[in-house]
């Protein structure tokens, strides 16, 4: 065995009325990559964020090699060779893709003025190892989620750091480009540097990860296991602490229903051309592509947040105009899950309830405007219920909760909202995977119950789980339509075909006018 | 920790004793009765029932203004025109009295109105031009503070009926009577932020306004509605005083009405109202307003010279927050344990 990098030894975290880590230890080896595994709300973030300065412990100790260290702020984890990846985005939406990299990076003389050409010729190679083609003068703030979490991982990567942590970050990635990502961490591994890996897709997991440790409620529940003496179900009941059959996707049968939302030809101010599709009700429609494809911006352009060029939107077979989400929402009950809950989904700093009512206050007050509180919960906490969401009270701070559990919120009030199409852009990012199958069952009872539901997912076995039909788009054209055969393998290579078709396509014309 | 449940949650109708001793508004309330103990052992003549009806008027003013701070701090936004406005309605209210002879009641409401209506000007102006409510009302509060100068030409209106007049001097149970209105006000607020679908709109936009706007809140009604609650408040503020004053002073709140900026501000945020928007407390606020005025009189009981006055109140006023941000943290720290 190889030594070991960064240690924790019994840390626990206590938040007022939560206790979100207790006695855990885990030990992170060079060169390897080491997973940990929980359902939501475990605890996985907060044991990241002790290791990397975020938070003190309450008990315990770190160790760094044989050193045991005391970081009392991010910055002391970074100058120990501690590099993270953190669930939440941490971009300054403001500055530029280099300028996001360079900031924190300690060997930038502070009284120099900055040089942006150096800045962007720095960020150049690190964009590049991961594939991702954009150029480092942008600002975030242009970015979809998916590159920012790219932009994320360069900036880690690129402080070539011993220890490195990575906190779902493949969360809302597709396969193509997680791969990107996994050949990076395995030069990584060989290089000797010690990484520790936090996914909720468990085949990602098992594929790149040597040994697992898994927390169930803030405590052990399995100390670095080597990888290859465990199978899925085996880490499903490291996580759950029981067998638990995991609901299996049904089959539905969408029957010929009236079509619901319809476009036809629509260009935008996005960029996209001569978009034609139809959504009906009862149906579940995917929406696949890669990064940057333009599936976001189409959804935003449906709820009147972008501009038409060209071409229409029908609802209900009637031609509409959408001037912004408020009445996309009220006059054509259109509703959209964002990407972007920590900007767009959810309000943080309101309470669970709060939250998860939002969509439906409008229906449950009365002519003079009284809300009652109990209409309220009795909308949303069946959802909230059937999700698990994890939280000591309804009115907690949503903030306060985990990532996955926030999500579910993020979902929960849209599925309370009762409106008559849904788009639902990267519904389970974050969940764990029960939750996930408890949420697809939700999805397709809603379009049993006559909704007819977009869904855009980076996930691939969640568009083929979900999905009726599924249709591609790259470079804001749709290339296509894939009949959803329900095996993972075939439809991943048809899927792929209709994307890189497209780009052979459009490298041979620029070749031809070029 | 545990799953939700859909059983009722008591923490609902009984928070815990915990949480009240953290919230800020017990904080308050221990400040409140802290320095007026305090300056009843200096001067006996802090309870005395002249002094207690003094304060008791001077609180019901002070609430109201904080009030109608909070109404925009609420949906994220400041207005520095509520004096101005406060001021243009009392004039309103003199005029309609005195030049026109209306009933008073509906001079009243008419004030009122007009109040409403100036705060609704600054909220659309806010959201037709993407301005910060600061800039916005900054340049409103000279317009209207100016047009009203104009209009009025700087006469004081002496022509309030005694009714009206009688009634903001009168005491009940030793309180001035002023406070009646204050607390209809103050239950109506607590009812419009925590019982109502615009109240919680109004901090949802606030709070997040992308993330309320996806999901079907009407943002930029919310900021023009919040404005014009803000101005009917501040109005409500302007004819208490000209109640108290017995006349319509177009000074009453300072040259442009700055002279209620500090009260305006201190009240919601000593209450825990948080300016990014979002988060407010009516009770909190309303504390927040007693504790000021407590402090100012008592200060001004203690023959310290109005100059001194200022100083003292700003310096007794950090130390009030930093008490109670150690309040807090040794609460926290000892509910860990
Ligand atoms: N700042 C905070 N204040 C209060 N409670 C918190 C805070 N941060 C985390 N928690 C709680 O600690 C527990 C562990 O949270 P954590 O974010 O570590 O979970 P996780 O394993 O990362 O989950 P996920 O898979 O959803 O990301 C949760 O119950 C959460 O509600
Ligand atoms: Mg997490």
């Amino acid at each position: 065995m190889t030594e070991i990098a960064f240690e924790t030894r019994s840390v626990s975290k206590f938040f007022p009325g939560v206790k979100a880590l207790q006695n855990v230890s885990i030990q992170m080896r060079s060169g390897s990559i080491h997973a940990l595994l929980g359902e939501n709300g475990a605890g996985k973030s907060t044991l990241i964020k002790l290791i990397t300065g975020v938070y003190r412990p309450d008990e315990g100790q770190l160790f760094a090699g044989a050193q045991e260290v005391h970081f009392n702020r991010p910055h002391d984890a970074i100058a120990a060779g501690v590099g993270v990846v953190h669930q939440e985005r941490n971009l300054i939406p403001r500055f530029s893709v280099a300028e996001n990299m360079a900031m924190g990076q300690t060997t930038i003389d502070p009284l120099k003025p900055i040089d942006f050409r150096r800045l962007n010729e720095l960020a150049e190679p690190w964009l590049d190892m991961l594939g991702l083609s954009i150029d480092p003068a942008i600002q975030v703030s242009r970015l979809s989620v998916a590159q920012m979490q790219m932009v994320e991982i360069a900036k880690a990567l690129s402080q070539r750091t011993r220890v490195l942590l990575l906190d779902e970050p493949t969360a809302s990635l597709t396969p193509t480009e997680s791969q990107a990502l996994f050949d990076v961490l395995h030069r990584l591994r060989a290089d000797g540097v010690s990484m520790m890996f936090v996914s909720h897709k468990l085949e990602e997991v098992q594929e790149i990860c040597d040994t697992v440790s898994v927390l169930r409620d803030g405590v052990n529940a399995g100390e670095n296991i080597p990888m290859r003496d465990l199978q899925r179900k085996d880490l499903i009941r490291l996580m759950i602490g029981r067998d638990e059959t995991i609901p299996e996707a049904r089959r539905r049968q969408a029957s010929a229903q009236s079509v619901a939302l319809e476009l036809r030809d629509l260009s935008t101010s996005f960029g996209h051309r001569n978009v034609s599709l139809d959504v009906r009700r009862g149906e579940i429609v995917g929406l696949y592509g890669l990064i940057g494809a333009g599936r976001t911006e189409l959804a935003k352009t449906i709820m009147g947040l972008g501009a038409l060029t060209g071409g229409e939107i029908l609802r209900d077979g009637a031609p509409v105009t959408i001037t912004s989400p408020t009445d996309a929402l009220h006059r054509h009950r259109i509703g959209y899950v964002s990407e972007n809950r920590k900007d767009e989904g959810l309000i943080l700093d309101h309470s669970v309830l709060e939250n998860a009512g939002i969509t439906i206050w409008r229906r449950s007050a009365n002519r003079l405007g009284w809300l009652s509180r109990s209409g309220v919960r009795m909308r949303t906490v069946p959802f909230l219920d059937r999700l698990a969401v994890k939280t000591p009270s309804l009115h907690q701070k949503v903030g306060n909760l985990s990532g996955g559990n926030q999500q579910k919120i993020a979902m929960a009030k849209w599925l309370a909202a009762g409106v008559d199409v849904l788009i639902v852009d990267e519904p389970t990012v974050g969940i764990d995977v029960k939750s996930k199958a408890y949420l697809h069952q939700l999805l397709r009872e809603l379009a049993d119950d006559g909704t007819a539901v977009l869904l855009i997912t980076s996930d691939l076995p969640e568009m083929i789980s979900l999905a009726d039909r599924i249709l591609v788009m790259d470079e804001f054209i749709l290339k296509g339509a894939v009949a959803n055969t329900r095996d993972y393998k075939a439809m991943s290579q048809s899927v792929m075909e209709h994307i890189h078709h497209s780009t052979d396509e459009l490298r041979q014309a620029q070749a031809a006018s070029a | 920790m545990s799953l939700v449940t859909t059983q009722p949650d008591r923490s609902v109708r009984m928070p815990d004793l915990k949480g009240v001793l953290l919230s800020s508004e017990f904080g308050l309330f221990l400040l409140i009765v802290l320095f007026g103990g305090l300056f009843y052992s200096v001067s006996s003549g802090f309870l005395s029932s002249f002094n207690i009806a003094a304060m008791s008027r001077a609180a019901a003013i002070n609430i109201m203004i904080g009030f109608s701070m909070m109404a925009v701090i609420a949906t994220g936004g400041l207005s520095l025109a509520v004096g101005a406005i406060g001021a243009c309605a009392a004039m309103t209210c003199g005029w309609l009295l005195q030049e026109i002879g209306l009933p008073w009641p509906l001079a009243l409401l008419l004030a009122i109105a007009v109040g409403a209506a100036l705060g609704a000007i600054n909220g659309v102006i806010e959201v037709k031009t993407g301005l910060h409510s600061f800039i916005v009302t900054l340049a409103t509060m000279s317009l209207f503070f100016g047009i009203m100068i104009f209009l009025t030409q700087a006469q004081t209106y002496r022509g309030i009926p005694a009714d009206f007049v009688s009634f903001g001097r009168m005491k009940v149970m030793g309180i001035s009577a002023a406070m009646g209105p204050t607390l209809i006000v103050t239950a109506a607020l607590i009812v419009l932020y925590g019982n109502t679908r615009i109240g919680k709109e109004m901090l949802a936009a606030g709070a997040r306004p992308e993330a309320a706007r996806l999901s079907g809140v009407r943002v930029g009604r919310m900021i023009v509605l919040a404005h014009a609650i803000s101005g009917g408040l501040a109005a409500i503020a302007a004819l208490l005083l000209v109640a108290r004053n017995g006349a319509a002073i177009p000074s009453m709140a300072g040259n442009l009405g700055q002279d209620w900026l500090l009260i305006a501000f201190l009240g919601p945020v000593l209450g825990g109202a948080v300016l990014t928007g979002g988060k407010i407390s009516v009770i909190g606020a309303f504390l927040g307003a007693v504790l000021v005025t407590v402090l100012s009189n008592g200060l001004l009981l203690m023959q310290i010279g109005e100059f001194w006055l200022q100083a003292c109140l700003g310096a007794v006023l950090l130390l009030a927050v930093l008490l109670d941000l150690a309040r807090r943290n040794y609460l926290e720290r000892r509910a860990k344990q």
